[in-house]
């Protein structure tokens, strides 16, 4: 059995493709061995409006229809439209049967204005699932576009506000200093590390486990799909580390829902 | 029979590297059914006189010289390399040359590239160049931020025919196949950081350069070796192609027997 928390699927807002299709998606997590996908469509660069998030969380939607055994929603949100955003979540959430928040860069974790959202998430017990990395200097996070992209040190500072929010720090892997990502997250109990990205540095997970503990760490490709499953299964792990990654502990994440 | 055409041996200076040594790559070669592996010192590319990590490398492999191919790290800027190159093929039995442009601050179209090259050549040496070593996303304040451009590989490789060229550790190659010129014959592509599913740039690789021109590696101990092996196992063309790429095409490559 396996989890991926964090997916996304073939669509992107304003029409775009990304070269493949959903068939394609759920193809490849076929051939891997993956049974459900956690997708989001977020939008990286600027602060969309509430039109695009919605169109966004729609293309979600369609893509949960197509495949209701293997896709699964989390709720893009602009933490910027307090009133709106929490409104989207509820609709997301309650109407459309999405399983928790993304929120990408337009807002760092540590800042005031995402309290409401992480607010609501602990009240429904839903994960919120942050695109975070650190950079190697402020000049390469604008280098990147992401001046406000969130590291370890912004999401433990926000898990510490909202202890009964369950925070999960995007691709550990997916290019940014991991070893830092990893360190700051050590002491902060209610936040996971997803160990998606292309990044396949030997031992990551091992450092993962070895700091966080394997019940805090969960298996993700963000479309790294072969790096994603190669580096759980090229990891020294015991057979029951390597469940609870695998599946077990997204699969409590999920039941934690109060929705 | 599997032949890794990237792996290291060395102190890496910017993250605890573990199975760096000769033991611990055979160790991980073992668990990953590895038969040979080529092999450059980590060290060669950090000390001014690369020459001494060449003669490090050469007496850490000795016990295992059935299975560790080495190859000669050289700096055609740096002084009496002719000498290096010499002893490095005549009197420690290395097999080829991985060259680090951006590491040793030189180009790969320069004078001096072309003298090593030159010399390379007529030793029938086949040359393995690293496009980076570690993802220039997560690198250390005091190590390189960019990739080495795949252009200036494809542009020498068309300067020199008479040379072989393997391309390691590449993410993308979109220039290659996107290129309006036609591919030089003599470049080789490296897959472990390619992809099977959702993009298949491995297999777009195969239609435009074919299949003779890909060759199996992973980049242990920088990487787990199982991503590599996965995509090879879910890679859907004939076995006889994924025959050529674990090892065929190295094996000739190298002048090793590859019936």
């Amino acid at each position: 059995m396996k989890i991926d928390a964090h997916c996304h699927v073939a669509r992107r807002s304003g029409g775009s493709s990304r070269g493949w299709t959903n068939a394609d998606l759920v193809e490849a997590a076929d051939k891997l061995g993956i049974d459900k996908l956690l997708c989001s469509t977020p939008v990286s660069r600027g602060q969309p409006t509430m039109d695009v998030v919605r169109e966004c969380n729609n293309i979600t939607y369609e893509a949960m229809k197509e495949y209701p055994d293997k896709i699964l929603g989390y709720a893009f949100v602009n933490p910027g439209y307090f009133t709106e955003s929490i409104e989207e979540i509820e609709r997301c959430v309650k109407e459309l049967g999405m399983i928790g928040i993304k929120l990408y860069n337009q807002y760092r974790a540590d800042e005031p204005v995402v309290l409401p959202i992480i607010r609501k998430a602990a009240e429904m017990q839903i994960p919120v699932l942050w695109h975070a990395g650190h950079p190697p200097s402020p000049e390469e996070a604008l280098r990147w576009g992401q001046p406000r992209i969130s590291d370890g040190v912004h999401i433990a500072a926000l898990a510490r506000k909202v202890p009964d929010a369950i925070l999960i720090h995007g691709h550990i892997g997916g290019g940014g200093d991991w070893e830092w990502g990893i360190k700051a997250l050590r002491n902060v109990p209610n936040v996971y590390v997803d160990t998606s990205g292309s990044v396949v540095d030997e031992g990551i997970v091992e450092m993962c486990v070895k700091y966080l503990g394997a019940d805090r760490v969960l298996f993700a490709t963000d479309l790294s799909m072969e790096a994603g499953v190669g580096k759980i299964l090229g990891a020294n792990l015991t057979d029951e580390e390597r469940e609870l990654i695998f599946w077990k502990n997204m699969d409590r994440i999920l039941r934690r829902r109060k929705v | 029979m599997i032949i890794d055409a990237s792996a290291y041996i060395g102190h890496w200076p910017f993250r605890r590297l573990r199975y760096n040594t000769a033991e611990g790559l055979i160790t991980l070669m073992d668990r990953n059914g590895i038969d040979k592996a080529v092999v450059s010192s980590i060290n060669a590319v950090f000390y001014k006189n690369c020459q001494e990590g060449n003669e490090e490398l050469a007496e850490e492999i000795e016990p295992y010289r059935d299975r560790l191919i080495p190859f000669a790290t050289l700096n055609p800027k740096y002084v009496a390399w002719r000498e290096d190159l010499e002893r490095c093929v005549k009197d420690l039995g290395m097999k080829g040359l991985r060259l680090y442009p951006l590491y040793h601050n030189y180009g790969l179209l320069e004078r001096e590239s072309r003298e090593l090259l030159s010399e390379a050549a007529k030793m029938g040496l086949p040359i393995e160049i690293p496009v980076m070593l570690v993802d220039p996303r997560q690198h250390h304040w005091m190590d390189l931020d960019r990739m080495l451009p795949l252009n200036q590989i494809l542009e020498a490789a068309k300067q020199h025919p008479e040379n072989t060229f393997i391309i390691l550790n590449t993410k993308t190659v979109s220039p290659i196949i996107e290129g309006k010129q036609p591919v030089p014959k003599n470049v080789y592509v490296e897959m472990s950081r390619l992809t099977a599913v959702l993009t298949k740039s491995i297999q777009a690789l195969i239609s435009r350069i074919g299949v003779e021109r890909v060759v199996f590696g992973t980049g242990i101990p920088f990487h787990y070796a199982k991503p590599a092996l996965l995509k090879m196992e879910i890679l859907d063309i004939e076995e006889e192609a994924k025959e050529a790429i674990y090892w065929k095409n190295m094996a000739k490559l190298l002048g090793l027997n590859a019936d």
